[in-house]
């Protein structure tokens, strides 16, 4: 199993497959850089037209107590599940991807993942500037907004840990990947991202809906997200513990997972 | 000091088929009794490789050197024993491995040599001795799926031996590239080896094997026939694989001669007159031998059958080494031996004293042409192989042993001769 250290030697290895992935995903392509734009702002369209629009959703008031928009409060939301999903799903792709290089020479497996993570980091990282600067032009700044950096990390870290036990299975039963697309699917809606938890029957059956979805991690950083951007305020103490329990125990899970059962996996790639 | 200790090392493969795919057949198989579809790559291997020398795998295909190599590179993990590598390794296991097609040289450059442990700095230091070695200037910035299979080798072997390694380890991709860059490459291992680093080679050229090599291990189905001097392992090496040979010639001469080869010229325009029926090679004292020794005595006995009377044909030995060089010929006629009239079947012998030939394969063609080396009665045309064993003396380079007679000469002093002009220096070469 690599340490965490010794895939930090390998950070320049690290760095080149991020920068190969993203330059080889973008080659040919006349739109370039703006596709990795497009899509997340088409589904914002869409989502903001059906929700907000024909669905009658709307948005709660901002942290400066003038403002709603349910297309920012819903884009704020989108920005951490979009570092989650993408996370997982390039986890997948870059494992199998590096299959050529993992076989033929040694290097920690762990950089293709961390690499692919990387790449969603980056991605992350400009849509949530482009959120801030959002927020910003309706003026809905403040210091809770530097909160919006530990959230990040967290969720990439989930989304890493989860991601290498994922694409290891997936070597294996390529049924993963289309589990892991379904799985996602369901988990959208099992988080309150379209929708609000103040706004949905408060039971379902003999369960507590916002204790249901409350184990959903995801829930807890949509929440923090909206809290941190939108709302403006503190996430509660019970956001904080979600998302620290579930990043820290997916990632220490994954981690030794895919360090104990690499070595056997990729003879298979 | 050992760089590299393998110890009992084992590695097992399980065959694709016993494996489930889905998750569908991994339910479905549930409680099928599964049968054993394992093999051994390896059995129980063990070697030490000394630092700084230059040591070869040898063995036929599918006798476990790749996967040893890619046991010490750290790629597979053993079954069962241990390897200790002692130092940063470089590898160059399989043609432009690391390399991303759609990505140009440059950055192809910059992805490997990172995946080989270097860091940013180190690489721009190295960056413009990589590109020219490899001899890619042009292409650089054009994505390497255009590159041709000789330039992709290249391109990875420059990276591979650019990136300071302590151990080098090289799984026979070098033959892909010409003659000038095999030359190149090994002129550069010399070099890295004289340095300290451990190079280990898998390979088919026994020729590189003796004379590059210290040392050798010669493997069999996994399991481990033969470690020590490198030129002993590829001598007891090519000796198996002679018998081999033997064997099987031996088998397909004792099918039915319809399906035999030495008939057909029969049937062409070849051989009508008179036709070459086989070859055969006897050592010095007439005892038949399959493969010839350097330095010791060769007789290549060419059979023939003559459908009506040929009045003195012309037979002629031609010698090739394996990758096409001519090495040289002779016929009876150079050899002033007239052949006279034949007529029915026979033999016609000749015989090399010392044989001047170094180890190695070659290739002859044979050919019988009219008295005056103008009508060609029968030829063939590469189909026989001379394999030429080590013998008693130490192998030199190339193909044949030249002879010379060496000798020293000091300038007297105080000889009156003040002028600074070397006095001639006698000298006998023969």
């Amino acid at each position: 199993m690599s340490t965490p250290a010794q895939v930090w030697q390998y950070r320049t290895l690290v760095g080149n497959l991020a920068q190969r992935e993203l330059r080889s995903r973008y080659k040919k392509s006349v739109v370039g850089w703006g596709w990795s734009l497009i899509n997340p702002a088409v589904s914002l369209g869409i989502y903001t037209l059906v929700f907000g629009y024909f669905l009658k959703g709307t948005a709660p008031l901002a942290g400066n107590g003038q403002t709603s928009s349910f297309a920012l409060w819903l884009f704020a939301a989108l920005v951490v599940w979009n570092a989650f999903s993408g996370g997982i799903n390039v986890s997948i792709q870059s494992f199998l991807g590096s299959g050529g290089l993992l076989t033929r020479t040694y290097f920690p497996p762990e950089c293709p993942v961390v690499a692919g993570s990387t790449t969603v980091a980056i991605q992350t990282g400009l849509e949530t500037a482009i959120l801030l600067g959002f927020m910003t032009a309706i003026g809905n700044v403040g210091w809770t907004l530097l909160l919006v950096a530990p959230i990040l990390v967290l969720v990439t870290a989930l989304a890493l840990g989860l991601g290498m036990i994922v694409s290891l299975l997936n070597v294996r039963y390529r049924d993963v990947n289309y589990l892991v697309g379904i799985g996602l699917q369901i988990m959208f809606y099992g988080t309150p991202i379209v929708y609000r938890l103040d706004l949905i029957p408060e039971t379902i059956g003999p369960f507590d809906t916002s204790q249901v979805l409350g184990l959903n991690p995801m829930t807890h950083f949509v929440d923090g997200m909206r809290k941190v951007t939108y709302l403006q305020e503190v996430p509660t103490l019970g956001n904080w513990a979600g998302m620290l329990v579930s990043a820290l125990l997916a990632l220490a899970v994954g981690w030794t997972f895919f360090g104990a059962k690499a070595p056997q996996y990729i003879e298979e790639l | 000091m050992s760089k590299i200790v393998v110890d009992r090392v084992s590695k097992q493969f399980r065959l694709k088929a016993d494996r489930a795919h889905s998750l569908k057949e991994l339910i479905t198989r549930r409680g099928r009794s599964r049968q054993q579809s394992h093999f051994w790559a390896l059995k129980d291997v063990s070697l030490a490789i000394p630092e700084g020398s230059m040591y070869a795998l040898i063995g036929h295909n599918g006798s476990g050197k790749s996967t040893l190599l890619r046991c010490i590179a750290g790629i597979y993990r053993p079954d069962g024993g241990r390897v200790t590598v002692d130092g940063r390794i470089s590898t160059l296991l399989e043609l432009g491995a690391g390399f991303h097609p759609d990505l140009s040289g440059r950055e192809n450059i910059y992805l490997n040599a990172t995946i080989l442990g270097m860091g940013r700095k180190q690489i721009d230091a190295k960056f413009d001795e990589i590109v020219e070695f490899a001899g890619v200037e042009q292409f650089i910035d054009s994505p390497v799926k255009v590159y041709s299979t000789g330039m992709y080798v290249r391109l990875g072997f420059s990276v591979a031996v650019h990136v300071q390694p302590e151990i080098l380890l090289i799984d026979e991709v070098i033959a892909v590239g010409d003659e000038e860059f095999q030359r190149k490459c090994f002129d550069h291992l010399y070099g890295l080896r004289r340095q300290g680093v451990t190079i280990v080679v898998v390979t088919h050229g026994l020729a590189t094997v003796e004379t590059m090599c210290d040392r050798a291990a010669w493997l069999d189905h996994g399991v481990l026939q033969m470690e020590g001097d490198a030129a002993k392992v590829a001598a007891a090496y090519l000796q198996r694989v002679n018998e081999r040979e033997a064997e099987a010639r031996d088998a397909s001469a004792a099918r039915p001669a319809g399906g035999h080869r030495a008939v057909e010229p029969w049937k062409d325009e070849f051989g009508k007159d008179i036709g070459i029926t086989g070859l055969r090679y006897t050592d010095g004292d007439g005892r038949p031998v399959s493969t010839a020794t350097a330095g010791e005595d060769l007789v290549i006995h060419i059979g023939y059958r003559a459908s009506r009377p040929v009045q003195s044909p012309v037979f002629g030995v031609l010698i090739r080494a394996e990758n096409g060089a001519h090495v040289t010929g002779t016929n009876t006629q150079i050899g002033g031996c007239d052949t006279g009239q034949l007529d029915g079947e026979g033999e016609v012998a000749v015989r090399f004293d010392a044989l001047p030939l170094q180890p190695g394969y070659f290739d002859l063609t044979i050919g019988i042409n009219d008295e005056h080396v103008q009508h060609l009665f029968d030829r063939r045309d590469r189909e026989y192989q001379l394999i030429v064993r080590r013998g008693d003396e130490v192998p030199s380079a190339g193909l044949v042993r030249l002879d010379g007679h060496w000798s020293v000469n000091p300038r007297q002093v105080g000889n009156g001769e003040a002028t600074g002009r070397p006095s001639p220096v006698e000298e006998h070469v023969t």
